[in-house]
């Protein structure tokens, strides 16, 4: 009660049509959704939106469905529902494990995961899971819908490839073949912290070979990444611990982590080897 | 008549063989109020539109003359009453605590960045902001120092002009003859620790709420941790009687010293406000605010020299304690002091030689924090002693026991410990109840198996002079009043900041010397409607500050013994008050607590008192640094069990075992309580928490999400059920000797000790984050 926010216009559509026409309409607004980063970034005055539109009314922005080909997340889904889905937990056990890790459940029952990625912190822990399941992020205007891959969504700190008239509605998920998978985040203290590294890896396995590798990471670039040299390194390579040690080295040339108040560079770039060659032991089920 | 005096009553209740309550682990009558959210802290007694906000505004330069400040726009603001600065105090700016160099308002200079500069008084809060952006303060800047080794050197840059120095102020021991010990010492360790500041991180900030009320005069509700001092500061601030200022304290949400400092600074603005508006004024600090502005444990560097003869004996030590006291020395010099009286740790030591360094810098303040400038030097101190074992090749814990102190020994300042003295015989019981040498030989043989994890097993042993340091007076009070049914009031200063103290131990004293039952006595704590009984701090509301309560309930208590032998025809000898009843152990005649009370008052007893008591203490001679240091000592020592992840350096606490020789155990949870809570702010502090400063000597973590502080799940380690060696004081409430600090100090030095074993590798610096121990281990 005793910090003040920035004057603004408040606007709580009732329906995603009336979302649409909205921000069609209005410049220098901010969406409001669970608004657990919204609020503080307020507060700090990182933004001073003119003009708050609340989506929480639009309930139909809010599921988790599986058919044949995709598992659907509803933008306005919240956290804790995620963890709290079979189908997460069965089908995409990275997202579950990377949710399960974050905040409190106080916040996670505020929190979305449409605003975890449209906030596009390099920090964002739904990011390493959904990049390493190339997963596809439906946008919506009144000019329609379309779809942008989650390799193409973040821009840089905080810039997204959203257009101003554009509200994401849902996160598409290609249902994944059999794999292995590990996932890790260091932060400084073991619950409600900021990544200084999370790690999402997904390994897939033919007699012994690496079929398909896909590794993400985020706090250690300006927006979530890929691993891509590491990735590449080791796809169509047999199993083996050495080749795993010599792997996660070629993270550092997909990275660019900064030196701040949470870690410095270098802590994060060994960090990020570590944990790369760590994770790649757990999913492909070898011992380092 | 019946016995009076102080010192003979509490001989005579140290001398009880059977407790009725005293040494059991009673409730505290404030837990249901908390756990279910009806008990009221500061904030909750503000009530938005019918009392002033304040809000203060900060210096945003580390080092600078202000030139101007102009508030003219702001108070133009329909909701703003007014803007003060220095320049409106009616009584006196200057409010440092041990040397007169901290104005409450910055006054023509500003010294650190987030320094209180003007306050805005203001009807609604938004325009509070709006006016906090309004105000222009002109600066020139002066050239800052941030370092204290540099500040110690410069003499073309002076934090404070009319020092003529940057050293705030210096100390120093001088025993023996060092050369001599040194020349007598076949193994000699030499080391620089380096250890860092540390934020409270209470769960409620500072608050105050300031009441003119119809006498003229100013009733403050207030988060002090010494009402009385608060009383103090605010009369001279204002320039009014102290008599006319009245401090209560609500329930306070954590202190830990933070508030001993800040806690009187708080109230005397509100006051301010209060008294020139003559409006109820509410001052809260944000916790960014809180973070910025009020003082932080000290950081420091300590040269260390020890050395120990064949057999294993300490013969020399020479050390050099640097603080780092920022802007302001507040309280600094005194933990300057404590530091270097306790330089040697419990340990015997014949030939001393110590000097201090208290610095300014242009950087937040230093200030109280549980231990008060002892964590730090236990740290040297101790991980000293590893080493000096490993060079002999003898196991820590025997040589710790060749040189700790025993009864009749004398410490570095010269001071003979005549009693109370149970440091080498909790060792000795800690030692055998844990399985040392077992749990340390296991662990060489696990590492030998585990490549990427390593285990470790250290302790710190230490002690804590009590009370206030040489001959600095002390003193103890209350005021005890039975009511005519039969229930009974107990006014103390002492305040309750989630310890207990009023809510179980005092209550647990009264009801011990009375005989009335525990539910009849309700304590009113933290207020200066009780004589003056000193603060909660130093770990002495359950030891000093409790000796008023039980003076003046043993002081009725005789009375009651003689009107009762009157009334069942007895000797007051053979009078037994136990729990409401009252009999002859004779003749097992009997009357009931309530009839006895009613005689009291048809009679003409008195049943209300005083318990004034005045702690005897000695003289510190400062010229030849040596003397009289403290009254006694509480002794603790920890040991834990550490592992760490050599990978990522990730250092977890598996295990600690307590154990403490701090007299008789008043109520053994609330220990347990201070004692688990002091190793999770212990582990914070040596794994989690660091103050980041930037280019300006800001602050660059001033809040939660980047200040880290443990949370339940990082505090998952075991901590055993404490050891106790009742190490009676003379003069404590039945022996007891305090408790809140203790666990806390040897922590650092515990842990620190633990990673050595588990690397091989002396730790000199905290903490020990990760990227630190992977630089330890030449990771990075």
């Amino acid at each position: 009660m005793f910090y003040v926010l920035p004057r603004f216009n408040y606007y709580r559509p009732n329906s995603l049509d009336e979302v649409l026409k909205l921000i069609n309409e209005l410049e220098n607004y901010k969406i409001l959704a669970g608004g657990t980063d919204l609020l503080i970034d307020m507060r700090i005055k990182r933004y001073t939106p003119r003009n708050i539109v609340d989506i929480n009314r639009i309930n139909e922005l809010q599921y988790i469905r599986e058919d044949n080909e995709y598992i659907r997340i509803g933008s306005l889904t919240r956290l804790q529902d995620i963890i709290e889905s079979n189908i997460i937990r069965e089908k995409l056990p990275l997202l579950y494990n990377a949710v399960y890790n974050m905040a409190s459940w106080q916040i996670r029952n505020r929190a979305t995961i449409g605003g975890n990625l449209c906030n596009a912190s390099p920090a964002a822990d739904t990011a390493p899971p959904l990049m390493v399941y190339n997963a596809k992020l439906v946008v919506s205007s009144i000019n329609g819908s379309r779809e942008i891959s989650i390799l193409d969504f973040f821009k840089g700190p905080r810039e997204t490839d959203l257009r101003n008239n554009e509200l994401l509605v849902e996160i598409k998920i290609p249902k994944p073949h059999i794999h292995g998978y590990s996932y890790r985040k260091i932060g400084r203290r073991n619950a409600f912290t900021l990544s200084i590294v999370a790690i999402a890896t997904y390994v897939e396995i033919e007699n012994n070979i690496f079929r398909d590798v896909r590794i993400a990471l985020n706090s250690v670039a300006p927006k979530p990444v890929r691993a891509w040299s590491v990735e590449e390194y080791l796809k169509n390579k047999r199993i083996d611990r050495e080749e795993i040690y010599k792997a996660s080295e070629l993270v550092v040339k997909d990275i660019s982590p900064i030196s701040d108040v949470r870690a410095s560079a270098d802590y994060r770039r060994k960090l990020s080897i570590i944990l790369i060659r760590e994770t790649l032991f757990e999913a492909s089920k070898i011992t380092g | 008549m019946s016995i009076e005096d102080p010192y003979e009553l509490l001989s005579k209740w140290f001398e009880a063989k059977e407790y009725l309550v005293v040494g059991k682990s009673v409730t505290r009558s404030d837990s249901i109020e908390k756990a279910i959210g009806k008990a009221r802290f500061l904030e909750d007694y503000y009530e938005p539109g019918r009392m002033l906000f304040v809000k203060q505004l900060l210096s945003t330069e580390p080092h600078a003359i202000i030139e101007s400040i102009d508030y003219s726009d702001a108070l133009k603001l329909t909701n703003i009453v007014g803007v003060f600065t220095a320049k409106n105090i009616p009584g006196i700016n200057n409010v440092g605590y041990a040397l007169p160099d901290q104005p409450l308002l910055a006054e023509g200079k500003v010294r650190y960045h987030g320094e209180p500069i003007a306050l805005i008084a203001s009807w609604d809060i938004d325009d509070a902001f709006k006016a906090l952006e309004m105000i222009r303060v002109k600066y020139k800047r002066l050239t800052p120092i941030y370092d204290p080794l540099e500040a110690m050197e410069r003499k073309d840059i002076l934090i404070h002009d009319e020092q003529g120095s940057n050293i705030a102020f210096t100390t120093k021991v001088r025993k023996g003859d060092i050369e001599r010990g040194f020349s007598e010492s076949s193994t000699i360790v030499k080391n620089t620790y380096k250890t860092h500041h540390q934020e409270h991180a209470y769960l409620e900030t500072e608050a105050a709420l300031a009441i003119p009320d119809i006498q003229g005069r100013i009733n403050i509700i207030s988060c002090a941790q010494y009402p009385h001092l608060a009383q103090r500061i605010v009369s001279k601030v204002l320039g009014i009687p102290a008599s006319n200022i009245r401090i209560i304290t609500p329930y306070i949400g954590g202190a830990f010293g933070g508030k001993d400092d800040e806690g009187p600074l708080v109230a005397a603005k509100a006051a301010l406000v209060a008294y020139l508006t003559g409006k109820p004024a509410f001052l809260i600090y944000s916790r960014e605010e809180s973070i910025r502005i009020h003082p932080k444990r000290e950081a420091t560097i300590i040269e260390y020299t020890s050395g120990v003869d064949d057999n294993g004996y300490l013969k020399a030590i020479k050390v050099k304690i640097i603080h780092d006291t920022g802007a302001y020395t507040n309280r600094g010099p005194y933990i300057l002091w404590r530091a270097t009286m306790h330089s040697s740790g419990p340990y015997y030591v014949p030939n001393a030689w110590v000097d201090g360094y208290c610095v300014y810098t242009n950087k937040v303040p230093q200030g109280s924090f549980r231990g008060f400038g002892n964590p730090s030097i236990q740290f040297a101190v101790e991980s000293q002693m590893d080493e000096l074992a490993k060079k002999l090749g003898i196991d820590p814990i025997e040589l710790r026991l060749k040189n700790l102190l025993r009864p009749g020994m004398d410490t570095i300042t010269g001071q003979k410990l005549d009693h109370s003295v149970g440091v080498a015989d909790l060792v000795d019981k800690l030692a055998r109840k844990m399985e040392w040498s077992k749990v340390r030989r296991e662990l060489e043989d696990w590492n030998k198996r585990s490549n990427r994890y390593k285990r470790g097993l250290g302790i710190g042993v230490a002690w804590h002079g009590i009370s206030t340091s040489r001959g600095v007076p002390d003193w103890s009070n209350a005021y005890i009043k039975i009511e005519r049914d039969g229930s009974v009031n107990v006014y103390t200063g002492i305040v309750e900041i989630g310890q207990g103290t009023p809510t179980t131990s005092y209550r647990q004293i009264v009801a011990e010397a009375l005989g009335a039952p525990l539910e009849y006595i309700n304590v009113v704590f933290g207020t200066t409607d009780a004589p003056d009984t000193g603060a909660t701090h130093a770990s002495r509301g359950t030891s000093i500050g409790a000796i008023g309560v039980l003076v003046a309930a043993a002081k009725i208590r005789e009375r009651l013994n003689r009107l009762a032998s009157d009334i069942l025809k007895t000797n007051p000898e053979n009078i037994v008050i136990r729990n409401g009843r009252v009999f002859d152990k004779i003749s097992n005649r009997e009357i009931r607590w309530e009839e006895l009370i009613q005689e009291a008052y048809n009679r003409g007893v008195e049943v209300s008192a005083t318990g004034y008591f005045y702690l005897p203490k000695g003289k510190f001679d400062d010229k030849i640094g040596q003397g009289f240091a403290y009254p006694a000592y509480s002794f603790v020592a920890v040991a834990v069990l550490v592992e760490i992840d050599t990978w990522t350096g990730k250092v977890r606490v598996l295990k600690a075992w307590p154990g403490l020789a701090a007299g008789k155990i008043i109520n053994p949870t609330q220990v347990e309580g201070q004692i688990e809570g002091a190793i999770a702010q212990g582990i914070g502090y040596v794994l989690y928490e660091k103050l980041e400063f930037g280019s300006k000597g800001e602050i660059l973590n001033a809040d939660l999400t980047d200040y880290v502080i443990p949370t339940i799940q990082d505090v998952t380690l075991d901590v055993e059920k404490p050891v106790y060696v009742e190490d009676k004081y003379k003069y404590g409430p039945f022996g007891a000797k305090g408790v809140g600090e203790m666990a806390f100090i040897p922590l650092p030095a515990a842990i620190a000790n633990a990673v050595s074993h588990a690397l091989n590798k002396r730790v000199t610096t905290l903490p020990l984050t990760p990227e630190n121990v992977l630089k330890l281990i030449g990771g990075l």
